[in-house]
């Protein structure tokens, strides 16, 4: 479903992803895990089609982000960690926007928003102008948004951040019922423990390289740390601190 | 029944229009005063500059002979310039709505073709970068219709061909903003500009050199002399300008010759349908690899072995800089203010767009000025003189409120999300204020002392004059400072990132307001004020009302807001 094939993106001098090759099929949840700066944003903004990569090439759906742009995004969504809303538009209007940018009509916008709505609390809200509401309920909005068009593979950065317990829970439970029926989910995240209880499969992506992948007992074995996924990210990650590459 | 789903480009326009809405109608909900402000400004400037414009052309008209070659000239030169300051205006605002837009990347990472992106933003740019322009010349044309006494189709044709007209510098504009973008980082950019300016200032220095002519000259040849002193402006009629296009259409209909006018128009019609297609069949795929570029580039210097190196000094751990060790040497700057000071200049030098649109509005206040002495060259009335000097000082400060409501203005509302870094500094938020005061202050007075003293010295003026135009304008700096950072404080607005945003507001437009009418008072007073008046024999009793108008005006214009201000941010709650 997910498909990046030896992908390089270079900031001028600096390589901010270098080479990174990733398969992800249908279904799985899939997690990257990073220290700052390891890549891990222009990754997904190269998945995402918002940056050309330097060279490989990206797919969603098993269309080529760069060659066939729209088919791609079709067939996916994104939330990034501060996502972008009409700030006088209500939540209500602002669905609705985003639903028919998606091709969907009124009724398919009104059955696929009213089960998302009730899961995530937004009812109170739906009249209300969104620069009136809090980030976290923000947030909740921009995910409702992107789930309602029922994509083949969601791209999340750092979802949780904002989120009560609650809701918190409530994103989880639907990402996994998502996943069961067909939904790529991948997640960039700083919290393990998102990772550690959600994902089929975990990546470990540092200095722009995916240096670790697999189930957290795989990662457990790479790092030959035996305990939580904490101390196999720390072995794994444990190294000089990252200076920026300076091409020669 | 079959759904129908909206295109794209109809959902985008339709919801930011309700927004667009939605921020007017909140505006009246929230402040009847500033509505009213805003219509009174509106209404005011439109039947002021329709009163100047008439009379100008009326005035023109009682020369025989020459009425026609002055008015024609003069609306092909007013066109020239407007077409330039639209071409600039759509530049930077396509490269900003293009390519530092939340919503641009927003809506590229969903299923809607890049052209279509390119297309509303397009659409959303030329709007912005237009509705002055429209604003600016409605009362002219409508000036020249009635001393033309034009029929009612007049106004409807050149409703039309001021359509077709935005059509050619917005599609320029974005042309140029996704080719700089693609091509140019920040720091590439900013010499480019820098560079650009200085060429133009000294290109516009030799392009206006005087003209020679003797008294006898001016007595008896007066066509030709005319003609030489116009020789200067005939670059407004060079036949591939859009300009020129609009400009000939708007004369021959207003003549009657219609067939010279549809000719115009068609050429016209020809190159916007032309370019405009253009723009929105082929740029969307440039636009996207503009985009692209700048979200992912890294200096262009680190292509050169010296810009990695300066690069490399740069990741120095915290060594200051060049220009913070200059600061250093001012020996009455604390650290703490110091650090703020350059904080604000960092910020201000890194956002091109910004200090772009001043480096222009000074940039030709700068070129006027040095061609001043050409024009005093020709003026032997004292009375014309005077006039232009205190016209100069005028313009002088116009541009100063303009600079001081955009840009100091918002500097307290800018600091609202990172407030928590200076107000839990020891330095405390009055200081910090009396700091922001202080560099605006300091910077302001660098540019208009030396306009003011370049003004003086190009009309010959005596020393005293120039000490009196001198302490006027450091009074008006003063104050004009203080009542953009007061009203700042007072009206603050932390929600907003966007500094043309946040001065949008009841507090920015009130400041705007409040300084075009202090300017107007001030330089009246000054001018009834001035010792020489009247031939020096202005009596004392008028000079010191004068002057004490200027001074009260200035005292609470400047200092009551500022004092206000540092008052509420004693109490202010963070």
């Amino acid at each position: 479903m997910i498909e990046l094939s030896n992908v390089v993106k270079k900031f001028g001098d600096l390589t901010a992803v270098n080479g990174v090759s990733l398969s992800i099929p249908r279904g799985e949840f899939f997690a990257i895990l990073g220290p700052n700066a390891a890549g891990k944003t222009t990754t997904i903004k190269i998945l995402t089609g918002l940056i050309r990569p330097t060279s490989g090439t990206a797919s969603v759906a098993s269309f080529d982000v760069q060659q066939h742009p729209l088919e791609a995004r079709k067939s996916m969504a994104y939330v990034p960690d501060f996502p972008f809303l009409y700030d006088k538009l209500t939540a209500a209007e602002f669905l609705r926007f985003t639903g028919q940018l998606f091709q969907m009509t009124s009724s398919q916008i009104e059955a696929e928003s009213r089960e998302l709505i009730d899961r995530f609390d937004l009812h109170p809200y739906l009249r209300k102008p969104i620069e009136g509401l809090s980030h976290g309920t923000k947030q909740r909005v921009a995910i409702v948004s992107a789930l309602m068009h029922r994509p083949k593979a969601f791209i999340l950065d750092e979802p949780m951040v904002g989120l009560d317990p609650h809701h918190a829970r409530t994103l989880k439970d639907v990402l996994k019922e998502r996943s069961r029926t067909g939904m790529t989910v991948f997640i960039s995240t700083h919290q393990l423990s998102v990772a550690e209880e959600m994902a089929d499969r975990i990546g470990i992506m540092h200095r722009g390289r995916i240096i670790a992948i697999g189930t957290r007992d795989e990662l457990r074995r790479q790092s030959g740390v035996d305990g939580a996924l904490e101390q196999a990210y720390l072995a794994l990650t444990a190294d000089a601190p990252q200076e920026p590459q300076v091409a020669q | 029944m079959i759904e129908s789903i909206p295109s794209p480009l109809r959902v985008l326009v339709s919801s930011n229009l309700l927004q667009s809405l939605r921020r007017l109608r909140s505006v009246g909900e929230n402040s009847r005063l500033l509505t009213g402000v805003i219509v009174a400004f509106i209404l005011g400037y439109a039947w002021f500059s329709y009163f100047l414009f008439y009379q100008s052309l009326r005035f023109v008209q009682r020369f025989p002979g020459l009425d026609t070659l002055l008015t024609e000239r003069l609306l092909y030169l007013l066109f020239a310039f407007l077409f330039i300051l639209l071409l600039f205006s759509n530049l930077i605002i396509s490269y900003t709505n293009l390519f530092r837009n939340k919503e641009t990347i927003f809506l590229l990472s969903l299923p809607i073709r890049r052209e279509t992106i390119f297309l509303w933003k397009l659409l959303e740019s030329t709007a912005l970068a237009s509705w002055a322009f429209l604003f600016l010349i409605a009362p002219l044309l409508i000036a020249f219709g009635r001393t033309n006494q034009a029929q009612w189709h007049f106004y409807v044709f050149t409703i039309v061909l001021i359509a077709l007209f935005i059509v050619l510098p917005s599609a320029f504009g974005a042309f140029a903003a996704v080719t700089l973008a693609r091509f140019m980082d920040r720091r590439s950019f900013q010499i480019a500009l820098v560079g650009c300016a200085i060429v133009g200032l000294f290109a516009a220095r030799w392009w206006l050199q005087p003209e020679t002519l003797t008294d006898e000259m001016l007595e008896t040849r007066v066509i030709e002399i005319l003609d030489r002193m116009l020789a200067k402006t005939k670059f407004s009629q060079f036949p591939l300008l859009p300009s020129y296009w609009l400009s000939a259409s708007v004369l021959n209909y207003a003549e009657g010759a219609f067939r010279n006018s549809a000719f115009f128009a068609l050429v016209l019609l020809s190159n916007a349908l032309f370019f405009g297609f253009l723009a929105l069949s082929s740029m969307g795929r440039n636009f996207y690899e503009a985009s692209s570029a700048v979200h992912s580039r890294g200096s262009i210097l680190a292509r050169w072995k010296f810009g990695r190196k300066a690069q490399t000094r740069d990741l120095t751990p915290l060594a200051p800089s060049y220009f913070e060790s200059l600061l250093t040497l001012l020996p009455f700057l604390r650290p703490d203010r110091r650090a703020l000071i350059l904080k604000d200049i960092r910020v201000f030098w890194r956002d091109t767009t910004q200090w772009g649109q001043t480096l222009v509005i000074f940039g030709l206040l700068g070129v006027y000025i040095i061609n001043l002495r050409h024009f005093s060259h020709q003026i032997t009335n004292q009375f014309w003189v005077d006039l232009v000097s205190y016209l100069n000082l005028g313009a002088c400060s116009l541009n100063l409120a303009t600079l001081t409501t955009r840009f100091v203005y918002p500097q307290f509302s800018l600091e609202g999300k990172r407030v928590w870094i200076i107000g839990m500094a020891p330095l405390g938020l009055v200081r910090v204020i009396l700091t922001k005061y202080f560099l605006s202050t300091t910077a302001s007075l660098a540019i208009t002392l030396a306009l003011v003293w370049g003004s003086c010295y190009m009309l010959q003026l005596p020393w005293e004059r120039t000490i009196y135009f001198s302490y006027a304008v450091i009074i008006m700096t003063l104050a004009l400072n203080g009542l953009a950072i007061g009203l700042g404080v007072l009206y603050p607005n932390f929600k907003e990132d966007n500094p043309s945003k946040i001065v949008s507001g009841f507090g920015g437009t009130f400041c705007l307001v409040l300084s075009f009418l202090y300017i107007l008072a001030c330089v009246c007073a000054l001018a009834f004020g001035a010792p020489w008046a009247r031939a020096g024999t202005q009596p004392l009793h008028i000079l010191l009302t004068a002057w004490t108008i200027f001074a009260v005006l200035s005292v609470l214009i400047g200092w009551m807001p500022l004092k206000i201000a540092l008052g509420q941010v004693r109490r202010i709650e963070l």
